[in-house]
Order: structure tokens, then sequence, then C-alpha cells
């Protein structure tokens, strides 16, 4: 459990009023992963969301080319939304990270019972996707506009 | 009287199977008990974690022993500006035989290779300096004096 002071700092959840902030804080867990850890593999099915509190990350397309992220609040692993939820990157630790853990299962039947937190929540997620379409294969792009 | 009816007299079958027995049976205990050592030893870290009577002063010493660890991973995780500056010579050969731009994570492969010590946090550092920058295109290069400290999502990487 994450406290919802620590989740409100974080852009993807900033429109998120107390409720949603408690719900999604009871579904949350700290992760810890050392430098060179490998968080995410691509092609695995994708189990969680993550949310970067502290640290540096690579998030490797399978093409070779990658992005790095430092910033807290970053998000990596949205595939755990968006079917097939197999992620399409992977994402290795350039340093020892904290991060936020949420269950895509979890997510996502929040998602659909509460449809104003999942408008907001999906707003969020087609930013993230948006700044890395240009990295994704031909086939997930087409995925993700059949589902859009 | 010599020879075998000389052992026989003296009880020595006997005694020799005794004696064979006496050591089959030790070495088959210490077998037995050796088999058990890996269950031992997790029920024994298992239980070291919550002392009850005689485990305090043992588990004081692997608390020192601990901490001693936990130091020498806070140390590693400092890393001196001088060290960056090694490794960035030893990324610079590297890259020399990629070309510009190169595939970060293959040169994070290739210095793994070669036993670059520190390959992920070297590379962070030379990120967040802006030796390294990313490009829109998702390839990296040396960053220049005039490149900004900016990665491809735009975000300024401290």
């Amino acid at each position: 459990m994450i406290p919802t002071e620590e989740l409100k700092r974080y852009e993807i959840f900033a429109e998120m009023d107390l409720t949603e902030l408690k719900l999604l804080s009871a579904m949350a867990a700290e992760r810890r992963a050392r430098e060179g850890e490998e968080l995410i593999r691509a092609g695995s099915p994708a189990r969680n969301l993550y949310v970067l509190q502290k640290g540096g990350l690579m998030v490797a397309f399978p093409d070779g080319r990658a992005i790095t992220l430092h910033k807290p609040g970053r998000v990596v692993g949205w595939s755990a939304l968006v079917s097939p939820t197999h992620y399409t990157a992977s994402v290795t630790c350039l340093t020892d990270s904290t991060l936020i853990a949420f269950p895509g299962s979890e997510l996502l039947r929040l998602v659909q019972r509460n449809v104003v937190f999942g408008t907001k929540i999906m707003r969020k997620i087609s930013e993230v996707l948006s700044r890395r379409l240009p990295f994704l294969q031909e086939k997930d792009k087409k995925l993700l506009r059949q589902r859009s | 009287m010599g020879g075998f009816s000389a052992i026989g007299a003296g009880n020595g079958w006997i005694i020799s199977a005794l004696g064979i027995s006496v050591v089959f049976f030790g070495l088959a205990s210490l077998a037995f008990i050796i088999s058990y050592f890996p269950r031992a030893i997790s029920w024994w870290n298992d239980h070291a974690q919550t002392p009850k009577h005689l485990f305090p002063l043992l588990k004081g010493l692997f608390k020192k022993r601990r901490r001693k660890e936990e130091l020498l991973l806070d140390a590693r995780g400092v890393q001196e500006p001088g060290e960056i500056d090694d490794a960035e010579e030893a990324f610079r050969l590297l890259t020399a035989h990629m070309g510009e731009p190169f595939e970060l994570p293959r040169l994070i492969e290739m210095a793994e290779q070669r036993g670059l010590a520190r390959v992920y946090s070297t590379i962070n550092g030379l990120l967040v300096r802006g030796t390294i920058v990313g490009g829109a295109d998702g390839l990296f290069r040396w960053g220049t004096a005039t490149d900004s400290k900016k990665s491809v999502e735009g975000e300024e990487v401290k």
C-alpha cells in the first residue's frame, strides 16, 4: 500500500480525487529493483503497470531502439491495460530503482467498473503511448488502432 | 596353529564383520545427516529471523555481517566522477566500431561482453551528464557542448 499523498505527486494521478486515490493506494505496492535488473521482458504477459519513484530505466524495443526514463512519475508497462496484455518492450534498471507496481488485472477491473476513473487513467496512458508510438512495431500500432 | 584357523579361533571373522558393519553404518549415518543439511540450513534461515532463546547472540553476529554487506552495497552505489570519465573512454572505443548513432542496448551488451564494470550505472551517469544523448529516433550519440540535457521524451534528465 502506498500513501495517497505519494500517488498524488505523480502526473498520471494528478486528476484523481481522494476516493480514486484510495482505491489505487490499496492495490499499489512498492517494488525495488537493482541496477541491471530486467523489470519487464518484451513479449511476456503484462501483469503490472509501474510508476517510477526513483532511479533510471531503459525501455528497449525489439528493433534495438531505446528510450531512457529518469523523472519520477514516468510510466512503464502500459500493456497491462491494453489487450492482448503482452509487453511490447523490455525495461531494465540503469540504477537501483524504486517503483510503484499496480497489478494490471485489478487496475483494469477498476477501469471497467468506474467510467470516470477509467477515462482519466486511459487519457494519461494514451499520452504515454503517443510519445512512444514511433517506437512501436507496425503490428502493435495496427493493434492499437483497432482497439481505439 | 596359524593362518585362517588362527583367525577363526580368535573370533577374527566376527570382529572383521563387526568392524565392516560399524564403518558401513557410520558412513550411512553421515550420508543421511549430510542429506538433511539443505533442510537444516533453510530451517535455520527461517528461524534466525525471529530468535527466541539461543539465537540472539548468533543473530547479532549475522546482523554485523549483513551490515557490512549493506555498507559494501552502499559504497557500490556511489560512483566517482573519475570512474565515469575512465569508463567513458572505454565506451567511446566501443562506439567507434558501432558508428553513430548507436543502439544503446547493443552498446550495453558489448560492454558486458568485454567485462566492463557497472555498465548500467555508468551509462546512466553519462546520460545524466549529457555525455550521451538520446535522439527522437530511439538511437543514441555522443553529446556535444551545445547539447541540452534532454532525453527523447523531452524531459530534463535531472
